[in-house]
């Protein structure tokens, strides 16, 4: 990391305020952060490369949902972004099935948060990841009819090779994948994509040196898999490694940096970028959000200033920060203790706890309740007139609403004794941060 | 003659295209076929095609009763997406500006937004999809329609491309 920037101490103060620009933009000028949005909507911005001081993932995903947005329809655009540990889940996929709930951290009670990595849901397509600060976002946008969903992946291979990476290759799934000493592949990154009328993105993720790379499945193991049937998305499980695994017994030592200056380098060369906007671009790691802009390019580095400051990108950031785009976006599914119709898989017996006869059903939409069966009793009258009971007070109640106390108290209401036994045993399953 | 021929060749091709030939009959009455009074330019006959497509690849097609309109994706969309895995159906009721979304795909980890081509209110989304999300691939332009709407101003649809016109798009990609 850089200490000071030259630039800071002989760039003139408010060289170009907001009203003269952009009119007249001078050939590789340093412009304040708060000119973003001006240049990226720029008629003549073509290329524009970009790397985010942030690693808070809901800044990151709405400054790039910004440049998708808002970039002229013929340019291309260079994203690179570090998150702070997260999963990631795609848009149409289920948090309840695809992530462990209870390993991240608690965003459903403001006044019960928990430390650990975040839960975010994306807008674009695809599977569940697990983000940390060894693991490299990339993100290309780029006009729609040139596009192929390969195109960035082999570019982010390219620069993997010119590093010394030279085992990786992009498999069918359009992710990449480090083939080890054994000959087996091992998937080192995802790809994620957004179609809008003119623009593609292409979103990446790179798993270069996370230290969690051993314990990163169990964020996006879920203890309800075996209940939860799900429409949407389903992610697709691949065994994972680090590209500095490959490095373990090179002369020059892996670095993160590396990668990023070769995946500009890469980016330049496939859209004929101009090598004024590259250098800059390589220099944009440093410690401050600043722009560049030539003629043609935008190069620098953004931040939290973009995310809170422009309010197109905040109004995103509180879009995709909201618990309705977290929870209620997720298709409908049914979480059922026993075999039904439409997921007739063999359940896991039942914990000792809890009578056998129990039978716990839910079927959500827009993460609703609405319908369910929850009983414990064996004989089926009996039972049917609990399971009523217990519906009258979860009809239409979002899911990610309800806290363990809340089951607690819906439930003894209702079974009395056995309502600790079924909400404990719900709690796991949902991800319920248990009572202090 | 010139007027002869504007209005009967596309009544025949209406005939030949369309699975319900009888609902161009009814159409040779232009006051029938527009009850709320023909909102339409003179110059546009009122046996135009009603099914009008967008360059995002939506087409919009109006009810007989010329205030309802299917919206779905194009054969093209269809096939450059690939496989379906998921339709996101709006919710009844919700209002929509052309251009803004109206539901949207995923296919092969991409997320495409399907756009409404003219102002509306949403009727329904088609729950078929809810359950079988290639079914798009199979009938893109037929019984895979993703949403019907009410549409705000029936003139808005004049607007759209027409069949050639949406051809002659694609086939500059």
């Amino acid at each position: 990391m850089r200490l000071l920037s030259p630039r800071l101490l002989c760039r003139p103060f408010q060289a170009f305020p907001a009203k003269s620009f952009p009119r007249g933009v001078r050939r590789n000028s340093s412009f304040p952060s708060n000119q973003f949005a001006q240049l990226v909507g720029r008629a003549s911005s073509q290329h524009q490369i970009y790397q985010s001081l942030s690693t808070d993932p809901y800044v990151n995903l709405s400054i790039e949902h910004f440049l998708l947005d808002h970039a002229p329809a013929d340019s291309s655009i260079l994203f690179l972004y570090i998150n702070q540990p997260c999963v990631v889940i795609g848009r149409n996929q289920n948090p309840w099935l695809e992530t462990n709930l209870r390993a991240l951290r608690n965003d459903r009670e403001p006044d019960r948060t928990t430390d650990g990595a975040l839960y975010v849901r994306r807008r674009s397509g695809g599977g569940a990841v697990y983000h940390d600060e060894g693991n490299l976002n990339y993100s290309v946008i780029s006009p729609r009819t040139a596009f192929t969903r390969d195109k960035h992946a082999e570019m982010v291979v390219r620069a993997l090779h010119r590093v010394g990476a030279t085992a990786t290759s992009v498999n069918d799934r359009h992710d990449i994948v480090l083939v080890m000493d054994d000959n087996t592949p091992r998937k080192i990154s995802g790809s994620a994509f957004k179609l809008t009328r003119h623009r593609a993105l292409h979103h990446g993720t790179c798993l270069l040196d996370t230290p969690n790379i051993d314990r990163l499945g169990s964020f996006l193991r879920s203890p309800a898999r075996d209940y939860i049937k799900a429409k949407g998305v389903e992610s697709v499980r691949s065994p994972v490694a680090n590209v500095s695994s490959a490095f373990a017994d090179a002369m020059v030592p892996f670095s993160i940096q590396r990668v990023i200056a070769s995946v500009v380098e890469e980016f330049a060369h496939l859209y004929q970028v101009h090598p004024d906007a590259v250098r800059r671009a390589q220099r944009a790691y440093a410690d401050e959000p600043e722009l560049f802009a030539g003629d043609t390019w935008v190069a620098g580095a953004v931040g939290e200033p973009q995310g809170y400051g422009e309010p197109e990108i905040k109004k995103g950031l509180d879009e995709l920060m909201s618990l309705e785009w977290k929870y209620t976006q997720t298709p409908q599914f049914t979480f059922s203790t026993h075999p039904t119709e439409e997921d007739p898989r063999e359940r896991p017996p039942l914990p000792p706890t809890l009578p056998p006869s129990t039978r716990i059903f839910l079927r959500l939409k827009h993460g609703a309740i609405i319908e369910s069966h929850i009983s414990t009793a064996a004989d089926a009258s009996t039972a049917s007139e609990q399971a009523a009971r217990v519906h009258e007070a979860l009809n239409g109640r979002k899911l990610h609403e309800i806290t363990l106390a809340d089951w607690r108290t819906i439930l003894l209401d209702r079974f009395g004794a056995e309502a600790e036994d079924i909400s404990t045993f719900l709690g796991g399953k949902l991800g319920l941060i248990a009572n202090p | 003659m010139s007027a002869v021929t504007r209005s009967v060749r596309p009544f025949a091709s209406r005939v030949l295209s369309q699975k319900l030939p009888l609902a161009g009959v009814r159409r040779v009455s232009p006051a029938m076929g527009f009850p709320r009074g023909s909102v339409r330019s003179f110059s546009q006959s009122p046996f135009m095609e009603v099914k009008k497509y967008t360059e995002s690849h939506e087409w919009i097609e109006l009810a007989d009763d010329g205030k309802t309109a299917k919206i779905g994706i194009t054969e093209y969309a269809a096939k450059s997406l690939g496989d379906v895995v998921f339709v996101e159906l709006p919710e009844a009721d919700l209002e929509v500006s052309a251009g803004e979304p109206v539901g949207a795909v995923e296919s092969v980890k991409s997320a495409s937004d399907v756009l409404s081509p003219v102002a509306g209110k949403v009727v329904k989304g088609n729950e078929i999809l809810d359950d079988k999300a290639k079914f798009i691939n199979e009938q893109p332009e037929g019984d895979a329609w993703i949403a019907e709407i009410e549409v705000k101003d029936a003139a808005e649809l004049d607007g759209l491309l027409d069949a050639a016109a949406y051809k002659e798009t694609i086939d500059e990609e």
